[in-house]
């Protein structure tokens, strides 16, 4: 990998003025999961890295009149077995479902939430949104099987990595963004935005900003939320889709939901349709599988991710029943 | 270019021993042990942290030192697997892969071992699920897992696991 | 003087090592001054080289850097052809094809530079297809883009259709398979001018990397040395490419005068080296009504990727098991390897076989659905019985049973009641379970006259001491051959397992015993391991300082008398073919192996219709090996080879783009891991083959033919769906079961 200033800030007051104004120039490490892979292969070739392995602040999880704060920098693990988390289902079914213990132990919240995508392209330096010279995606013809089946206009075709976003989303939670100009607050339903160019990210964080806290809005340990991923294998691989849900349920009917695919899109991708149809419907067989239905209406696969459709549909209903099950934790849910 | 690159000093315990090592700021801490530290029981393997071979403890819990930039772990405690026998005396799970058939290349042992042994701290009697999960983060491709799982329950049969 | 290692799970020989982490590998080793190797490879698939650039920012004075030019010898890979350059000159047949060597002493400099090399090459039309290049739209290679074809002609097949009761026809391919051994490749080198050349590094056949480099250098045989370090996992994809690696490292070591290392990362070993042959195989099969086989006419071909290697071998391979293990009077194979611009496919466990038995026992299946038979009932019809004839005319003389094992197998699985249960309950369920199996054989050794030309030599040498060194080029890759070879020479001697030491092969010390392939290390070198032990205790009886009946204590005084009073005391011992062996390579007729390993191997699986997700829940291997030397190694063999299989068969998927590999990480490239794997159970019948140490047969490769058809069968007997082509992705699940989009989940 291309050589690199490194800085270690102790606070966050020393961290910001290290970050740079454009993207590129520097890059946050955390966990290191991503990252290091990513300058391993000079897709990313950053002229300094931001270790915030040392900012006290991102660290740990605690209750607030608003809600739970979730600092950064804590692990996958630590979201799996916190205490509080087993109010979350979906969020600990989530975490779990990143099967590597090494890598549960080492992936924050924070690095989940910005991982860059998967794209083989991307990875193999085609550039973000996989163009050729002339400017046009390589995807749509090309090697698409775990591309992206809705919000796939273009430019972006890739999928959103993070197994967490779906759930988050699903259970309100907005994210705490620092830049020296102080915080700001941004639902994770905003936080995701699809590039216009190969220059721009995958989210609205500023170069100059940390993601330093995740909040889970208050009254959110009342919904049923599950999370379901379809695999082809079992550990050591990112699911072909995903579904988080979560229900307010009211007299056994479903008062609001929110359900979130993941993997099928380059953003995690809200299902309003299928929330709609739950609405004042109990969950059910029937019920479950009609938001399925409606969740991928305007899917539109590529050449070769056709079945990525039926498995985005079969995710939320799996979801949703899991949901309106007794609470359970496991990589699969219980389901 | 990298020589133009100042190396960085850091104090770390690997193994027990306090250490002050100079390195890059671009060193993964597994080039640092192999490199440096001569400690060449950790493996590489992907270089992406997806097969376990160059997995070490730090502050006790089990990491793919091929993603950790050495700078990191400035004020840790590294175990590797040079640091799981006692002396000549074996660890338990060192002696059931031996009797159990849990190494054929050898490859992947060490951090299959550092998995393992990880495992047994903090389950001291886990279930053929526990084990799977355990040791999912680490791969091997000789053995079918199969053997690797007994030599597992043996351990955690035999005498002087830690409990 | 007693026999009692041979059966018994010893410790494995270098056991403590691997555990503690003190094995040495190529990687963990360093030399004084040593230098890093990188390799400049080609981008595009086929083409012209116009020019080689180097770019700015980099200190190229401080590197040494090798083209085709450097080379002191010959320009090639010397293998069974000598097509493949060490360094392309002039022309790029595949991408990934090294152009350009460099060294440096900063691996992370190396890396830099390495990026900053541009080969200006004007693109050719490729070919990356079978049918592409059997239609010859392009010449890439010789004359017909074949390497080699075979034919094998038994009875007449022209004259048994008219008279057949059914003729079933079938197609089946399989993909491209990486050997993702968990260390990757790499070689060290010292090469000085006046000296001569001595590599250490990971692989299988030090002889091998020995011959290449003496072309590579022009140099005598004592002028070039070899030396295997600890070898990290082999499967195939260590028998020709460390060659590559060694002849560049030496070539970068020859012009530098300093030690050279070259350890290839994870996605360079999986894109450049070699991978399992991808095939395509045509069935034509005549039965009769009862269920016999009449004729079956078998077109077989492999893509062997740009250059020759090993593909006409491991084309032999799989012609030779297209049949199987059944009797069939009329037979014709048909078998083609074929040139694409992909780099060159190789060795890989199984050999060929794997391809031509997933066609066979996925096509038998369809011809007993044809017939109305059950998978079972047509294949006990069609076992080949003791007295009976192979395609290539080979007499079956061992007391095989297929039968039994096939009974054995069903039995151990419960394969009757689970498939009347399954039958019963998947209907209306989503998630449906399904069992299948395959039945096969795996020859033991070289192919044909292969082990005759090879004529492989074991040494032993006995110290005053008493102890006693095994000398062979037989490398251990982790399948266990220091610990066999010290069971079987201890045994043999009627020592303690420890008194036997197994030298590490160095070409400057051993003699060739031949390359560690083929399932031959045990049966094969095993074999004259132990008839080189009995002849040095005739030497230390014939000398008279060894008594009847003699201890552990009387071999170490009779040694020690021998040596001081005649010298050295070596016994040498030299492969000699079992008699009544006869083969014809003209016509591919005769014996073409010494014998053979027999299996049946039985899954049990859960296809998710919805998800296409599919689980393998229950494995049984059952397989008549001959004696088993160590029931835990052999047990391991058998178990590792089956979880290859089923990545084989359900995950790993090599996608190529523009003939690179596109998925060349671990990342994307995926293999079982430990939650992915069912338990495998593990059957062994021994039937002592007389012409192996103490009765054994070859077991390595076995396991890797018949689990993916048997997982393959097993998804036919869940959905009703048949499936002809590994691997099983969900997208081809999803084709296979017809769902639409808009097909709903049902409960």
């Amino acid at each position: 990998m291309q050589a690199f200033e490194y800085a270690h800030p102790r606070s966050m007051t020393e961290a910001l003025p290290l970050l740079g104004s454009r993207w590129g120039e520097t890059e946050i490490l955390a966990g290191g999961t991503d990252l290091l892979s990513l300058m391993k292969n000079y897709v990313v070739t950053p002229k300094r890295v931001v270790n915030i392995k040392g900012l006290r602040e991102l660290r740990g999880i605690r209750g607030t009149p608003e809600g739970i704060y979730i600092g950064a920098l804590v692990t996958l693990e630590e979201l799996r077995t916190s205490q509080p988390m087993h109010e979350y289902p979906a969020l600990a079914q989530a975490a779990a479902g990143v099967t590597s213990p090494q890598i549960r132990n080492m992936g924050t919240v924070g690095g989940d939430l910005c991982q860059r995508p998967r794209c083989w392209y991307f990875r193999s330096g085609f550039g973000l949104l996989a163009r050729d010279e002339s400017g046009r995606s390589l995807v749509p013809q090309g090697e698409n099987r775990y591309h992206a089946i809705l919000g796939n206009d273009g430019p972006a075709y890739f999928v959103n990595p993070s197994s967490l976003a779906p759930a988050l989303i699903a259970l309100g939670a907005k994210a705490r963004l620092d830049g020296q100009n102080g915080e700001r607050y941004v639902a994770l339903a905003e936080f995701f935005v699809i590039p216009k160019s190969d220059a721009e990210r995958e989210n609205v964080l500023q170069p100059n900003e940390i993601l330093t806290h995740v909040i889970i809005p208050e009254g959110a340990w009342e919904l049923s939320s599950a999370t379901y991923e379809v695999r082809q294998k079992e550990a050591l691989d990112w699911p072909l889709a995903t579904a988080a849900v979560a229900l307010k349920m009211q007299a056994g009917k479903v008062a609001s939901a929110r359900i979130v695919l993941g993997h099928v899109a380059p953003i995690p991708w809200p299902a309003p349709e299928a929330e709609k149809s739950l609405a004042g419907q109990p969950i059910n067989e029937a019920t479950a599988a009609r938001a399925g239905e409606a969740a991928v209406q305007g899917a539109k696969p590529l050449s070769g991710n056709r079945y990525k459709v039926q498995l985005a549909r079969v995710a939320v209903k799996r979801a949703l029943l899991a949901a309106a099950r007794p609470r359970s934790i496991g990589a699969k849910g219980g389901v | 270019m990298p020589d133009r690159v100042n190396k960085a000093e850091i104090t770390c315990t690997v193994n027990g021993e306090t250490l002050s090592l100079k390195a890059y700021p671009m060193a993964r801490l597994l080039d640092v042990l192999r490199q440096e530290l001569r400690l060449t029981g950790t493996k590489e393997g992907c270089g992406e942290g997806e097969c376990g071979a160059c997995s070490v403890w730090i502050d006790g819990e089990i990491a793919n030192s091929c993603l950790v930039p050495v700078l990191q772990v400035a004020g840790s405690e590294i175990k590797t697997i040079e640091g799981i026998a006692t002396g000549e005396q074996l660890h338990a799970v060192q002696e059931a892969f031996i009797s159990c058939g849990g190494a054929q290349c050898g490859i992947c042992t060490p951090g299959m071992v550092m998995a393992a042994v990880n495992l047994l701290e903090r389950t001291p009697h886990p279930s053929e699920t526990e084990i799977r999960m355990g040791l999912a983060g680490n791969l091997c491709r000789c053995t079918g897992y199969m053997k690797i799982f007994e030599a597992v329950v043996r351990a955690c049969q035999a005498t002087g696991v830690k409990a | 003087m007693k026999k009692h290692l041979i059966g018994r799970p010893v410790p494995r020989k270098e056991g403590r090592a691997k555990v503690t982490g003190q094995a040495r590998y190529v990687d963990d080793l360093v030399f004084p001054g040593m230098l890093y190797g990188a390799t400049v490879r080609s981008r595009v698939p086929r083409g012209r080289i116009k020019g080689i650039s180097f770019g700015e920012g980099i200190p190229w004075h401080e590197f040494t850097i090798v083209t085709a030019k450097d080379i002191p010898g010959e320009n090639y890979v010397a293998l069974i052809a000598h097509d493949q350059p060490y360094l392309a000159d002039g022309a790029v047949n595949h991408s990934e094809e090294p152009v350009v060597l460099l060294a440096h002493p900063e691996k992370y400099l190396l890396e830099e530079a390495r990026r900053a090399v541009q080969l200006e090459i004007e693109a050719l039309r490729p070919t990356f297809t079978i049918e592409d290049s059997l239609n010859k739209k392009e010449i890439i290679w010789g004359e017909d883009n074949l390497f080699k074809s075979y034919s094998v002609e038994k009875g007449n097949v022209d004259e048994v259709w008219a008279r057949a009761d059914f003729i079933v026809e079938g197609e089946y391919r399989t993909g491209a398979q990486e050997q993702l051994y968990i260390e990757t490749n790499g070689m060290i080198a010292v090469a000085i001018p006046e000296k001569g050349v001595t590599v250490w590094g990971s692989m299988q056949c030090p002889y091998y990397v020995h011959k290449a480099l003496m072309a590579l250098f022009g140099l005598p045989a004592d002028k070039v040395r070899v030396i295997q370090s600890e070898t990290g996992g082999g499967f195939g994809g260590k028998e020709e490419y460390p060659s590559m690696i060694a002849g560049h490292a030496a070539l970068l070591a020859w012009k530098s005068g300093k030690p050279v290392k070259i350890i290839y990362d994870r996605a360079e070993d999986m894109a450049a080296t070699t991978k399992r042959h991808p095939s395509r195989t045509r069935h034509r099969t005549a039965v009769s009504k009862d269920g016999k086989l009449l004729g079956m006419e078998i077109d077989f071909v492999i893509d062997g990727g740009a250059y020759t290697t090993l593909s006409p071998v491991v084309l032999s391979r799989g012609t030779i098991h297209a049949p199987g293990p059944y009797f069939c009077p009329n037979v014709r194979i048909r078998s083609r390897a074929v040139a694409t611009n992909a780099p060159p496919h190789g060795a890989f466990r199984g050999f060929g076989a794997p391809q031509s038995i997933f066609a066979l026992e996925r096509h038998l299946n369809r011809v007993a659905r044809a017939i109305g038979l059950t998978p079972e009932e047509f294949r006990r019809r069609n076992f080949i019985q003791p007295g009976q004839t192979t395609a290539t005319g080979q007499v079956i003389r061992e007391n095989v049973n297929m039968n039994h094992l096939l009974e054995r197998a069903l039995v151990l699985s419960d394969y009757h009641a689970k498939t009347a249960r399954f039958a019963r309950e998947n209907s209306g369920q989503r998630r449906k379970k399904g069992m299948g199996f395959a039945s096969f054989m795996h020859g033991a050794g070289f192919t044909g006259s292969g082990e005759q030309y090879l004529a492989s030599v074991v040494e032993l040498e006995a110290t005053p001491q008493g102890r006693v060194r095994v000398l062979a080029a037989s490398t251990e890759i982790g399948q266990g051959t220091n610990t066999i070879f010290s069971q079987i020479a201890a045994d043999a001697l009627g020592l303690d397992y420890d008194s036997i030491e197994i030298l590490k092969p160095d070409t400057a010390s051993v003699p060739n015993s031949g390359p560690t392939v083929a399932s031959r290390t045990c049966m094969v070198v095993g074999k004259l391991v132990e008839a080189a032990a009995l002849g040095l205790q005739q030497t230390l009886v014939g000398s008279g300082y060894l008594p009847e009946g003699y201890t552990p204590a009387g071999f170490e005084r009779a040694c020690k008398r021998y040596i001081e009073s005649h010298g050295p005391l070596k016994s040498s011992s030299q492969y000699q073919p079992p008699p009544g062996i006869h083969w014809d390579d003209a016509t591919y007729y005769g014996d073409a192996y010494g014998t053979y390993a027999w299996a049946v191997y039985v899954a049990e699986v859960t296809v998710d219709t919805v998800t296409f997700e599919i689980e393998v829940n229950d494995f049984v291997a059952v397989q008549e090996v001959g004696k088993v030397i160590h029931p835990v190694l052999a047990a391991g063999q058998i178990e590792g080879g089956v979880a290859q299989a089923i990545g084989y068969a359900l995950y790993e998927n090599v996608v190529w783009n523009e003939g690179r590999m596109f998925n060349s990480q671990m990342t994307n490239y995926i293999m079982p891991t430990a939650v992915d794997v069912p338990p495998i159970r593990v059957f062994f019948e021994e039937l002592p083959y007389s012409y192996g140490p103490a009765g054994a047969k070859g077991l390595g490769e076995l396991p890797m033919d018949g689990a993916a058809p048997a997982i393959v069968n097993a998804i036919e007997n869940a959905t009703g769906v048949s499936i002809h082509h590994i691997p099983v992705m969900p997208e081809s699940l999803m084709e296979a079961l017809a769902v639409t989009e808009k097909a709903v989940e049902r409960a």
